[in-house]
């Protein structure tokens, strides 16, 4: 899908893309942070019609709900449960770091001590992961642990 | 005058001053038309020959001015960063043509006819090429328009007019001292040199200018920011560059978080002595000369608005937008107000034409009240029959 994006000089940039079914979104993103999201009219497209103000943490909401996945909700409640735990999703880069090898070539569990806990490949999730699965270039993937061990990993995985 | 000490009336005035910009500007936000004209209006009242005219403090409500000319375009310069307005440039500058000679003739023609000289006809052309950034970002976010399509082309059009100021008003600085050709040209040249250089060297180092500027505490950010803004305005205007494109140049170069706190200490500063900018052009000009140009003003607010509305409608066509967004992009560049002042009042401060003042307060207080009209109502005005006609084609 193609995300148009435009300079407002003095304000901030503003994208704007057309769902699937040809309506247009548009979402300026100002200096601050704060995110407008946009509406048009159908009888003038140029015309914002409503527009809502998102600020950050509203914004991480708005992602949760319409991500459909309630993960990293669930992960936000673990993460008050256990003092100390660290979580971080970790993009794979195009090349290097671990992409096009398994989860065990990585020795991730024995050498870091963190543990892969998922992995989400275009959209869809593998929950647990085995030190068999084969990693690919883009995937995200979930890891736990202890502060540094999940920061080794991090380096391990990103290379 | 009461046998006061001097000190207290200058207080006193300032205070009375302030009060009536306050009224004002609460009766501006009631009626929802900008501060700016009635700023203007109360600088007239108070002035000679004016309703309630002032004595003394004029030294101070002077000093005052010009370091609101200063805060003005400082806070115009943070607005923005080098990046944003190298890309404006680039992408638009066949736009900030098209608005420059629809917005300068009128001004210049009109110069002409009135047999002034050729300083007071650039400056008058400058008065009415230059639309309002104040008033037209406020009524853009307060209208909700931010997200509209042609609003990238508005704002871009307003940043190369900004552009254009910075290498304007060294121009006019040299024209107004009277200086040789010879001298001039070398001194526009190291002008022009030196706005090239600030935005290269914001570009490339922006982030270690910022870095130098800031600082732990409010306090002390707030102080070096006007200190080293106050210090290169004066040094430009030394060197006949003009004070405010010095502060302009300062505002560029500093980006980031620097400059939006900078921005958050130094806007109410700017609000007060920008008032006294307004107002103190409003002292400077007698009401009674005003109905004699009010024609004149009328009919060159007619041509430059015209002109402004072919540069929306034009540019905001080559974005792609549709009919309805390019009458709107023209409708919102209509607006005229404090730069047009500060243009207008290097001609007034250098005593060019005595006609010169009250034109300019005249064609400001009909187009910013006129411009920020057309642009509420932008979406119930008919689009005109022959552009909706040319538009379906």
């Amino acid at each position: 899908m193609e995300v148009f994006e435009t300079r407002l000089p003095g304000v901030g940039v503003r994208y704007e893309f057309h769902t699937e079914s040809g309506e247009p979104i548009g979402v300026v993103v100002r200096r601050d942070g704060v995110r407008e999201v946009a509406l048009f009219d159908a009888d003038d497209p140029d015309r914002c019609k409503a527009s809502v103000s998102v600020g950050p943490a509203d914004a991480a909401v708005l992602v949760d709900l319409l991500g459909g996945s309630k993960l990293t909700e669930r992960l936000a409640d673990l993460r008050q449960e256990v003092e100390g735990l660290a979580i971080e999703w970790i993009t794979l880069p195009a090349v290097g770091g671990l992409a096009g090898r398994t989860i065990g070539d990585g020795r991730i569990r024995t050498d870091t001590g963190a543990s892969v806990v998922a992995v989400v490949r275009g959209g869809t999730s593998h929950p647990g992961p085995g030190p068999e699965f084969r990693l690919e270039a883009g995937d995200k993937v979930l890891v736990m642990g202890s502060d540094d061990a999940v920061e080794l990993a991090g380096a391990r995985l990103a290379g | 005058m009461i046998a006061a000490g001097a000190s207290g009336d200058v207080l006193l005035e300032l205070g009375v001053v302030l009060l009536v910009l306050a009224v004002v500007g609460r009766a501006a936000g009631r009626i929802g038309i900008p501060s700016v004209p009635l700023y203007l209006l109360a600088g007239l009242a108070m002035g000679e020959g004016g309703l309630v005219p002032l004595n003394a403090s004029d030294d101070f409500i002077r000093v005052g001015a010009d370091v609101g000319v200063v805060l003005l375009l400082l806070l115009l310069g943070l607005e923005y960063n080098a990046e944003e307005l190298r890309d404006g440039l680039k992408g638009n500058w066949k736009a900030g043509v098209v608005d420059f000679v629809t917005g300068a003739v009128p001004g210049a023609v009109a110069g002409l006819l009135l047999g002034w000289g050729a300083t007071a006809t650039v400056v008058l052309a400058g008065v009415t090429y230059i639309s309002s950034s104040g008033i037209i970002a406020k009524l853009l976010g307060d209208l909700d328009r931010i997200a509209n399509r042609e609003t990238p082309v508005v704002l871009s059009i307003l940043v190369i007019e900004d552009l254009a100021m910075a290498a304007f008003l060294p121009v006019l600085g040299v024209l107004l001292a009277g200086i040789g050709l010879v001298e001039g040209t070398l001194t526009v040249g190291a002008a022009l040199a030196a706005v090239v250089i600030a935005l290269a060297v914001s570009i490339r180092w922006g982030a270690h200018v910022s870095r130098a500027v800031a600082a732990r505490t409010q306090e002390v950010l707030l102080l070096t920011l006007l200190g080293l803004t106050l210090l290169v305005a004066g040094l430009a205007e030394r060197l006949q560059v003009s004070s405010a494109v010095g502060a302009f140049l300062i505002g560029v170069a500093i980006s980031g978080r620097v400059a939006e706190s900078g921005r958050e200490l130094l806007e109410p500063l700017r609000d007060v002595f920008g008032g006294l900018f307004f107002v103190f052009f409003g002292l400077q000009i007698d009401p009674a000369t005003l109905p004699p140009v009010l024609l004149a003003a009328v009919a060159l607010g007619v041509a430059s608005t015209i002109g402004k509305l072919m540069t929306g409608w034009w540019a905001a066509g080559r974005a792609g937008v549709g009919p309805r967004g390019r009458w709107r992009a023209g409708l919102s560049l209509v607006a005229r107000g404090e730069f047009s002042i500060v243009i207008g009042g290097l001609g007034v401060a250098a005593g060019l034409n005595a006609d010169l003042g009250s034109l300019t307060a005249a064609y400001v207080l009909v187009m910013a009240v006129v411009g920020s009209l057309l642009m509420r109502f932008a979406d119930d005005l008919p689009l005109p029959p022959f552009l909706a006609r040319r538009s379906t084609r």
